[in-house]
């Protein structure tokens, strides 16, 4: 049973990763807290299946365009909602970031309807719904390995654009000094505006990958789902991506470990819990830096 | 002296004005409480389909005595909160005479203490929940809250002799939701399955909204069940029979009434297959009167009649039936209600003889549907 739960965590945590990276990069870089990417996850699900309802297209495609649809609005949220609030105070920035999350969460209502949906199997490679493999009591799907691959092959993609490319590195200098990085030559804006659009291509991946994995979406899914992965970020450490990518799994893991021998009442509760533990021993997060604030 | 010439005019114009209300305000109001947004929208959508259809026969019949019906919807969000909040609001417009509603059982004890304390009559057309019939009657004794479907106690027994004797179980697993639905209904059946001599191997709960039951699910497959039984309602139901199926266990499903809801076929997929639930009112084994109200239904919203719609389209009967015989008022209504206490008394609904005991509780029998091919078809043995 040990062995069954730790897959359900982990597919669990891989989740909760990919959004928490969205929140660690976008704090890392203008120090905001955006509550609107739980729903940009949220659209990311259910533009993926407009895309396949309406317009017929295949899966992967159809999965494809979804995410760049939801980077695009990754960098209009930016430009729309936080760009010319870049100098005021961080608190007018946050509770913008609320509202946001509410308007797209009821915008989604709207197109949508507030009924769940369930995600067009039919769509899906036939593959995807059987057993990987089962090893007595242990079974694992085709479609728990393509969560993994997707997650993993994402993160890694996500470490490399940002310490191999140029950009990647702007985005690192702006997260140290922003006022030294618009000296050295860099279009903060524009660095800005790819943050977001590439946490927001995370969040959707992230999206889809429930809806198929739960065969449902709603327009309220993101708001657990931000709430969790935010959780995930700060345990570890807001700002640093590997810490978030640690922080989701192992709130994911808790959370199935909780489930399976504490209380099935509590899951929550325990993930909670070790998070509060984390962050009373270790207040910058698990692989957070001791910030020096530089206010 | 000619101020109070006009202050006589005043007063005489006010007298008329007063006299001549209750003549204009002939319209009746029935006041619906419902979710019609938020997660439980389809439950309100069903309610509200059924008020429609019985409001707009009882208008084009020409009203009740000659007064139009109006209802009136209230969105609770089938949350308790907000209920509580919805409340006020209905009683404290007078037009309204009584209240359909509410849905899910803890918004309905939520809204309770407010129907009981200004005194409106209240029917449930699915508030299960054995407690409200405890939490229902004013300092007099008097009840005002009433409901026109079974208590889960009556589902929980049903379903436990049903999986021993017509299914043949006998190794169950039980999946609750952390509400009063899910306890209530999960109670009764580990009572009733202790008294038949059914095997429970595990209970687990899950809490409202969830979308991740496989932690709990890895649990209860290792007591080796042969049945799963889900206390709860039909989103996070379907979600429960597809994830049992990818963890590999193969089980008949079976829960109540909150698993009737097509949706729990769209999202439960091939998993929802062989999965019994016990029902209010089946449209196949319906009595002649309905077959009518099914037509125009079926035509109207063009799907299948659900239990829920059908029990709403009583509730509105029930209130007309009573505001014919005793007109507007709230007490007098309630009289009424009180009154149809046997089944020579009983209010000849589409969803067979309905009448109340002492504690406003309905004694109804359970039809018993199931999903086969990915559609609902009445269970091959009923049970009565």
């Amino acid at each position: 049973m040990l062995e069954q739960q730790l897959i359900n965590g982990l597919t669990l945590g891989l989740i909760y990763a990919l959004i928490a990276v969205g929140y660690t990069m976008v704090y890392g870089v203008i120090q905001l807290i955006n509550f609107a990417h739980g729903e940009i996850y949220m659209l990311g699900a259910f533009f993926c299946v407009t895309l396949i309802t309406a317009a017929g297209l295949p899966f992967y495609v159809a999965m494809l365009m979804a995410v760049i649809c939801c980077a695009l609005c990754g960098i209009l949220l930016d430009i729309i909602a936080y760009r010319p609030l870049r100098r005021a105070p961080r608190l007018a920035a946050l509770i913008t970031a609320i509202g946001m999350s509410i308007f797209l969460q009821n915008l989604a209502l709207i197109i949508w309807g507030s009924r769940s949906k369930p995600f067009p199997r039919a769509s899906l490679p036939a593959y995807l719904s059987e057993q990987a493999l089962v090893m007595g009591q242990v079974g694992l799907t085709w479609l728990q390995l393509f969560i993994f691959a997707v997650a993993i092959g994402m993160m890694v993609a996500l470490f490399l654009v940002i310490h191999k490319t140029r950009t990647g590195t702007a985005m690192r200098a702006l997260a140290q000094n922003r006022t030294a990085a618009a000296l050295m030559g860099i279009n903060v804006n524009a660095v800005i505006s790819f943050t977001f659009a590439l946490g927001s291509a995370m969040g959707a991946v992230a999206g889809i990958l429930v809806a198929v994995y739960y065969n449902t979406l709603y327009p309220t899914m993101g708001y657990t789902a931000g709430v969790k992965a935010f959780a995930a970020a700060v345990l570890g450490g807001i700002g640093s991506v590997p810490g978030a990518m640690v922080g989701g799994v192992v709130l994911g893991v808790a959370e199935a470990l909780g489930a399976g021998y504490v209380s099935s009442l509590y899951r929550d509760g325990v993930a909670y819990a070790v998070m509060i533990a984390v962050i009373v021993l270790r207040p910058s997060g698990i692989l957070g830096r001791a910030a020096i604030d530089k206010a | 002296m000619r101020l109070k010439s006009w202050k006589t005019t005043l007063v005489f114009v006010c007298a008329v004005v007063l006299a001549g209300a209750p003549a204009l305000a002939q319209t009746v109001k029935i006041g619906v409480a419902a979710p019609f947004t938020g997660p439980a929208a389809s439950y309100g959508e069903n309610i509200k389909s059924g008020v429609e259809t019985k409001v707009a026969e009882l208008n084009a019949a020409g009203g009740i005595n000659g007064m139009p019906v109006e209802a009136v919807y209230f969105d609770e969000l089938c949350d308790p909160k907000e209920a509580a909040t919805v409340a006020p609001r209905i009683v404290r417009d007078r037009a309204i005479v009584g209240v359909v509603g509410h849905v899910c059982s803890s918004a309905h004890l939520a809204a309770l203490p407010t129907y009981v304390r200004v005194g409106i009559p209240v029917i449930s057309p699915t508030a299960t929940n054995v407690t409200i019939g405890d939490q229902n009657a004013d300092r007099a004794g008097r009840v005002w809250s009433f409901r026109n479907v079974y208590l889960d106690d009556y589902q929980g027994q049903f379903l436990a002799r049903y999986a021993k004797e017509v299914l043949g179980l006998a190794r169950i697993a039980v999946f609750y939701e952390n509400n009063d639905y899910g306890i209530g209904l999960k109670d009764a059946f580990l009572k009733e399955a202790a008294a038949v001599g059914l095997a429970v191997v595990g209970s687990e709960g899950y809490v409202k909204g969830a979308s991740d039951f496989t932690p709990q699910l890895t649990k209860l497959r290792g007591g080796n069940p042969d049945g799963l039984f889900i206390s709860g309602y039909y989103n996070e139901g379907a979600l429960i029979a597809a994830q049992a199926a990818n963890l590999g266990m193969k089980v008949v499903k079976f829960g109540a009434d909150g698993l009737d809801n097509v949706d729990y076929i769209q999202l439960g997929g091939a998993a929802a297959d062989n999965t019994y639930m016990t029902v209010p009112f089946l449209a196949a084994a319906a009595p002649e009167q309905a077959k009518a109200f099914i037509r125009t239904f079926e035509e109207k919203y063009r799907r299948d009649l659900d239990w829920m719609s059908a029990n709403a389209y009583d509730a509105v009967g029930l209130f007309a039936a009573a505001l014919a015989a005793v007109g507007p008022d709230r007490e007098k209504i309630r009289d009424y209600l009180a009154g149809i206490d046997g089944p020579e008394k009983a209010y000849e609904g589409i969803t067979g003889p309905t009448y109340f005991n002492a504690k406003g509780d309905p004694e109804k029998m359970a039809f018993v549907k199931m999903v086969q091919d990915g559609r609902f078809t009445a269970a091959p043995r009923q049970m009565r």
